[in-house]
Order: C-alpha cells, then sequence, then structure tokens
C-alpha cells in the first residue's frame, strides 16, 4: 500500500518538474537591415 | 554579429542568413536566453533589427495589473499585445494548460532608426501552434 502511495508521489512530482522544464523558448528568428 | 551573438548567455546556436536578412537563434535548454538582451547585442554590433518573432512554450497566467502574459520561466514572462488570439487564451489564464505560441516581440516603426531598448517587450501573438 506504501510503495503504490509512494509511486504515486513520485509520479506526480515527476509530471510538474517535466512541466517547468518544458517552458522555454523554443525559437527567436530576427529579421535584420544594414548587415554586410 | 554571428560571433556577437553567439557569445550571449543562452544562446546554443545562430544561423545568419545575408541574402534575405535572417537571423535565427536557436537557444540552450537551459532557458537562460534573453531577447532583450538579444536585441540589444544585434544593435551593439551594428545592424538595424527590423523584426523580432519567438516561439515559445509556456503558462498563461495574469501579471500583478491583470495583464495576460506567457510565463516561459518562473522569473520570465511577457505581456500580450491585445489581439483575438490573445483573447482566447484568457480563459486558461492560472490553470496548468502550457501553451505553444509563435509571436512577434519587436517590430521596428516606420521612421524610428533605433527603438528604444529599455522599453519591455510586448509578445504579438501571431499563432497558437498547441495546446496541452
Amino acid at each position: 500500500m506504501n510503495t503504490k502511495r509512494i509511486a504515486l508521489v513520485l509520479l506526480g512530482c515527476s509530471m510538474v518538474v517535466v512541466s517547468v522544464a518544458q517552458a522555454q523558448i523554443k525559437h527567436l528568428e530576427m529579421r535584420v537591415e544594414g548587415m554586410t | 554579429m554571428k560571433q556577437h551573438l553567439g557569445r550571449q548567455s543562452g544562446v546554443q546556436n545562430v544561423e545568419v542568413s545575408l541574402l534575405d536578412g535572417k537571423v535565427d537563434v536557436t537557444p540552450k535548454e537551459d532557458g537562460q536566453i534573453d531577447p532583450a538582451q538579444l536585441l540589444k547585442a544585434t544593435y551593439d554590433s551594428g545592424v538595424t533589427v527590423a523584426e523580432m518573432d519567438m516561439t515559445a512554450r509556456g503558462k498563461i497566467v495574469k501579471d500583478s495589473s491583470g495583464r495576460l502574459t506567457l510565463q516561459v520561466e518562473p522569473n520570465r514572462s511577457f505581456a500580450f499585445a491585445p489581439n483575438d488570439l490573445s483573447k482566447g487564451l484568457e480563459s486558461l489564464a492560472g490553470t496548468p494548460t502550457t501553451v505553444t505560441l509563435r509571436g512577434q516581440l519587436y517590430k521596428k516603426r516606420e521612421g524610428k532608426k533605433k527603438r528604444e531598448l529599455s522599453a519591455p517587450l510586448t509578445l504579438l501573438i501571431l499563432e497558437v501552434q498547441k495546446k496541452e
């Protein structure tokens, strides 16, 4: 019973960590003038 | 310019296309990239930025003044410039839903040679790519 509860807690924590880690700037693109 | 931008914090790779004046920046996964700093660094290298677009993933949150923002890191968020797409995301504010957006962070105003670099960047949503 305890093992199941611990597994659920760990699963919940890992989902939170993954969710935070995936929030990010993925790409930036600039159009510039005067470049030689 | 490529080398100058490549030295900025959080930058993984910079691709410059001389032909169409396009600069592609791939951020590192550490999330340390700062678009405002990148914009300043580009100006410092003697080039004028006409437009800056960003693709980012994050959560919709309201800031202290009630504006909708995209939070991409715990300490970094971008306020939305109001449009139909930003209105459609209002219901997601404060929820765990993660969205992937493409939007315009900066566009040079006609007649102005240089922007005020101190002004905060706002995100004009061009496309909502994903909601999870």
